[in-house]
C-alpha cells in the first residue's frame, strides 16, 4: 500500500482506541461523579454502597470459583489431550473440527448444553425411565446450579479447543517432534516427556492466550445468563441487573462494581502467575530425577478422558440445537421427538429473517471495516519494520488487547455514557463500532503473522513491470494474501455474531441480533424457538469459516474457467 | 549504452566498492562477479533505485547520456530479474505476461504480444496453465520474457540460474543472451558461477580480489 502518512493514521487509529477504552465513563462514575444524574461531588459512597451489599460478596465469590477453576480445568484437559494425541493420525481429525467449534458462538453452546443436562434435557431422557425409572423431569438442579458448576463446564468447552488450537500453533516453534524422539529414546514415557520437557517450554508462549481465557472467565455475561447460577448470579451479571435498575443511582455503585471486577482480574492474574512461579520451582528439581514414569501422568491420562467427555458433551448439546428447532411432539422420556415439523421455523421466519439481517448487517461491516484497518496498520507496521530495520512492537500491539482483557462490563457501560453523549445510543453505527472493538484485535492478530511474511519481492516486481502501485497492491499482494484474509475475515465474523453486551448496551434493545435473542430467550422454555435462533447462530460462522477453507485453492482455477468460457479472444488481466 | 563513474560503496564506514567504472553497450551482457558481502547486490540496487538506507554509495550512472542516479525508481525503465522467477502464482501465464505490456498498447497487439511469448517458450498451449505446472527452467524463461515485454531500458540480471539444475543452466543461459540480444538493451549480470559469466560472451569484472595484507 502506496502510504504516505503511515506514522498518522497509526497516530489517529491509536488515539481513537485510547478514548473508546471508556474507562473514563467507568471510573469517575465509581467515585460519585456522573454529570448525567446530576452527581458532580467526588466521593467514597458508592463504594460504601458496595461493600454493604451481601450480595455483592455472594457474587464475588461465585466469580471467583467459575472464573479460576474454568481456566485451569480448560488448561488441564487441553494440555493433556495435547500430550496424548500430538501426531497421531486421529488426532488429525480432531484439529479439523476445532476450528468449527472455536467460531460457534458461545451462547448457542450453553443453549445447546442447556437442552442436554437440564433435568428435562436429553441426558435425563435417554436414561429414563428404564434406568432411571423418572417418567417425569426429576426434580434436580443440574443447570444454573448455585456452584457455578454448569457455568464452569460451559466456560471449558469454549475455552479448551481455543487453548488447545493455540498450543497446536506453537509446536513448531517449540521442536515438539524432535524432543519427543530424543526422549523416547532415552526411554522416557510419552507423558512424562510432555511433563518434563515440552509443557515448561509451552507455557511462556502462551501466557496471553491463558490471560484472555481466564479474564473471559472472570467477566462472561451471555454464558453466566444462560446457563450460570442466578440468585446470586456471578459478579458480572449482577453488575449487569444494577447498570439496568430503574433507579438510576444504582448505577453508580455497579461502576464501583466494575472497577472491582477490573481488579480482581489483575489479582487472579498476578496470583495465577505467582503459583505458576512457585509450581515450576516445586517442579523444577523433580523434572531432572531421571524417572522414566510417574504417578503424575496420571493426572495427564485423566485429563484425556475428561477432555474427551466435554467435548463430546460439547457435540451432543449442538446436535440438539436442530433436533429442538424440527421437533413437534417430544414428551418426556422420549429419547427422540415422536413427531418432526417445519412449523416452528416457519412460524418464526419473519423474526428469525429480521434477526439474521441485523446480525449479518453488523457482524459483514463491521469486520470488513476491522479487515480494512488492519491492512492499513499491518503496512504502516511492515513501512517502519523495513525504514528502520527492526521488529520492536509498535504501541498499537499493545493497545490492541486492552479491549479483550478488560471486563466488557462496566467498560462498555462507560462508553454507553459517551454514546449518549454523542447522540449515538441506539443507533445502529453505535452496534457496529462496539463490534468492531472486539472484532479489531482478532483480525488483526490473525492477519499480523501471514501479512509481515509476505515476500515483498512480488510486490516490487510487479512495480518495476508496470508501475501503478494501488492496483498492483490490490491485484498482486492482496490476491496473493487471500487465504489468510478470508480466514481473519471469518474470525472476525464469528467473533461479531457472538457479541451479547456491545449489541445490547450501544443498541438499548432497539436492535437485536440471533444472539441477543437466543439469550434473552433461552430461560423462556419455549426450546423449539430458542433452538432454531441459536442453530442459526452457529450456522453461520461455520458457514464463514468453511467458505473460507474452501474458496482461496479453487479462486484462481474457477476464475480460469468462467474468464474462458466468457470469451475465447478476451484476455485481459484480472484478478 | 549503461555507463557507471567512480562508484563507491559504503556500510557503516567500511568500503565495500571504490571507484568503480564500467560501460556496457546495447546488446551486450556484462558479468560482475565476486565473493559474497562484496555489495555486487548493492550495486545493482543502486542502479535499479531501491538501495536500503544503511548503504551510502557516491557515483554516477548513465543511460544513453541521461543521468540515471536522479530519477526516481519507475522513471528509471529498469528491468530486474533475480533467482526466484516472482511469476505471480495466483495468474495464468498468460496473465502474468499481459501485466508486463504497457497499458497503452492496444489490446489486441497485446495479445499478440503474449502469445508471440508463449511460442517463444515453446508452450503456446499453456496460455492458461498456473505458473507451478511449469517447469523450473520455463519458469525461469518466462519471468525473463515478462521482464522484456515490460520494455526495459536496461536489464539487470541478479543470479537468475543459481536456483537451476546444471543442465537446465545451459539452456536457459543461451536463451536469456539471446533475448537480450534481440532486444538491443544492455544488461548486467551479478554470479558466483564463471560460467554464466562466459556464457554471456561479454565482458567480466571481478570485484574484492585483492591482496589479504592490503
Amino acid at each position: 500500500m502506496p502510504l504516505k502518512h503511515a506514522k498518522w493514521i497509526t497516530g489517529i487509529i491509536s488515539l481513537l482506541l485510547v478514548f473508546a477504552i471508556g474507562l473514563i465513563g467507568t471510573l469517575l462514575p465509581a467515585f460519585a461523579y456522573f454529570p448525567p444524574l446530576g452527581e458532580y461531588d467526588l466521593s467514597l459512597s458508592p463504594w460504601r454502597d458496595l461493600f454493604t451489599q451481601g450480595e455483592f460478596y455472594a457474587s464475588l465469590k461465585l466469580t471467583l470459583i467459575t472464573g479460576i477453576a474454568a481456566p485451569l480445568l480448560a488448561l488441564w484437559f487441553a494440555l493433556s489431550l495435547l500430550a496424548w494425541g500430538y501426531q497421531r493420525p486421529f488426532f488429525r481429525k480432531v484439529e479439523a473440527l476445532l476450528s468449527p467449534i472455536l467460531a460457534i458462538p458461545h451462547a448457542a453452546i450453553a443453549i445447546g448444553l442447556l437442552f442436554l443436562l437440564s433435568p428435562s434435557g436429553w441426558l435425563v431422557r435417554l436414561f429414563s425411565p428404564w434406568l432411571t425409572g423418572f417418567d417425569r423431569p426429576p426434580n434436580w438442579i443440574t443447570v444454573q446450579d448455585p456452584y457455578g458448576v454448569s457455568l464452569i463446564l460451559a466456560l471449558v468447552i469454549k475455552e479448551m479447543p481455543y487453548l488447545l488450537f493455540v498450543m497446536l500453533a506453537t509446536m513448531k516453534s517449540i521442536k515438539a517432534r524432535e524432543s519427543l524422539q530424543v526422549g523416547q529414546a532415552l526411554g522416557y514415557s510419552r507423558f512424562t516427556l510432555w511433563r518434563k520437557v515440552l509443557i515448561p517450554q509451552l507455557y511462556p508462549i502462551i501466557r496471553l492466550p491463558i490471560f484472555i481465557v481466564i479474564a473471559f472467565s472472570l467477566t462472561v455475561v451471555d454464558l453466566a445468563l444462560v446457563i450460570g447460577p442466578n440468585t446470586p448470579s456471578t459478579l458480572a451479571v449482577t453488575l449487569l441487573r444494577w447498570f439496568n435498575d430503574p433507579d438510576l443511582s444504582m448505577r453508580l455503585m455497579a461502576s464501583a462494581g466494575a472497577v472491582t471486577l477490573m481488579l480482581v482480574i489483575v489479582v487472579v492474574l498476578a496470583g495465577w502467575e505467582l503459583s505458576h512461579l512457585l509450581f515450576s520451582r516445586l517442579t523444577r528439581a523433580e523434572r531432572s530425577n531421571g524417572k522414566r514414569f510417574g504417578l503424575t501422568d496420571s493426572v495427564l491420562r485423566l485429563g484425556v478422558v475428561l477432555g474427551l467427555l466435554a467435548l463430546l458433551n460439547a457435540f451432543v448439546a449442538l446436535a440438539l440445537l436442530p433436533i429442538w428447532s424440527l421437533t413437534r411432539r417430544w414428551r418426556f422420556p422420549d429419547a427422540l421427538p415422536s413427531q418432526w415439523t417445519w412449523d416452528n421455523i416457519e412460524r418464526a421466519t419473519p423474526l428469525l429473517m429480521e434477526l439474521t439481517s441485523n446480525t449479518l448487517t453488523i457482524a459483514l461491516v463491521a469486520t470488513l471495516m476491522a479487515c480494512a484497518i488492519s491492512l492499513v496498520m499491518l503496512e504502516t507496521k511492515r513501512h517502519n519494520m523495513t525504514a528502520s530495520n527492526s521488529s520492536k512492537p509498535h504501541v498499537f500491539d499493545w493497545l490492541i488487547y486492552v479491549p479483550i482483557l478488560l471486563p466488557q462490563i462496566g467498560f462498555l457501560f462507560g462508553l454507553h455514557v459517551l454514546l449518549i453523549y454523542l447522540n449515538l445510543n441506539g443507533d445502529l453505527c453505535a452496534i457496529i463500532a462496539l463490534h468492531l472493538m472486539y472484532v479489531l484485535p482478532y483480525v488483526y492478530l490473525t492477519l499480523k503473522g501471514p501479512y509481515l511474511a509476505y515476500e515483498e519481492e512480488y510486490l516490487l516486481q510487479a512495480n518495476r513491470l508496470n508501475h501503478r502501485p494501488w492496483r498492483n497492491y490490490v491485484l498482486v499482494k492482496i490476491a496473493m494474501l487471500k487465504p489468510a484474509i478470508l480466514t481473519a475475515f471469518a474470525i472476525g465474523f464469528s467473533v461479531s455474531i457472538a457479541q451479547y453486551l456491545p449489541t445490547l448496551i450501544a443498541g438499548e434493545g432497539r436492535y437485536s441480533t440471533l444472539t441477543t435473542e437466543a439469550v434473552a430467550q433461552a430461560a423462556s422454555g419455549d426450546r423449539k424457538q430458542v433452538g432454531s435462533m441459536a442453530m442459526l447462530q452457529a450456522f453461520f460462522p461455520i458457514m464463514v469459516f468453511w467458505l473460507a477453507q474452501f474458496i482461496p485453492p479453487r479462486w484462481t482455477r474457477w476464475r480460469l474457467v468462467l474468464k474462458n468460457l466468457f470469451s475465447r479472444r478476451n484476455t485481459e488481466c484480472s484478478v | 549504452m549503461l555507463s557507471v563513474n567512480a562508484f563507491s560503496l559504503t556500510l557503516d564506514g567500511k568500503t565495500l566498492i571504490k571507484d568503480l567504472s564500467f560501460e556496457i553497450a546495447d546488446g551486450q551482457v556484462l558479468s560482475i562477479m565476486g565473493p559474497s558481502g562484496i555489495g555486487k547486490s548493492s550495486l545493482l540496487h543502486f542502479l535499479s533505485g531501491s538501495l536500503s538506507p544503511n548503504l551510502t554509495t557516491t557515483g554516477e550512472a548513465f543511460l544513453n547520456n541521461q543521468a540515471l542516479h536522479t530519477k526516481s525508481t519507475q522513471e528509471r525503465k529498469v528491468g530486474l530479474l533475480q533467482q526466484m522467477p516472482l511469476l505471480f502464482p495466483h495468474m495464468s501465464i498468460i496473465e502474468n505476461l499481459l501485466f508486463a505490456i504497457p497499458a497503452d498498447i492496444k489490446k489486441s497487439a497485446r495479445i499478440d504480444m503474449a502469445q508471440n511469448a508463449l511460442e517463444k517458450l515453446g508452450i503456446p498451449d499453456k496460455a492458461n496453465a498456473l505458473p507451478k505446472d511449469l517447469s523450473g527452467g520455463q519458469q525461469a524463461r518466462a519471468a525473463l520474457l515478462r521482464t522484456l515485454l515490460s520494455q526495459p531500458d536496461f536489464l539487470l540480471l541478479d543470479e537468475p540460474f543459481s536456483k537451476l539444475d546444471p543442465a537446465l543452466r545451459r539452456d536457459v543461459r543461451t536463451f536469456v543472451l539471446s533475448e537480450i540480444q534481440k532486444a538491443n538493451i544492455p544488461a548486467l549480470l551479478v554470479t558466483h558461477d564463471p560460467e554464466d559469466a562466459k556464457a554471456m560472451e561479454g565482458d567480466c569484472l571481478e570485484l574484492g580480489v585483492k591482496s589479504p595484507f592490503e
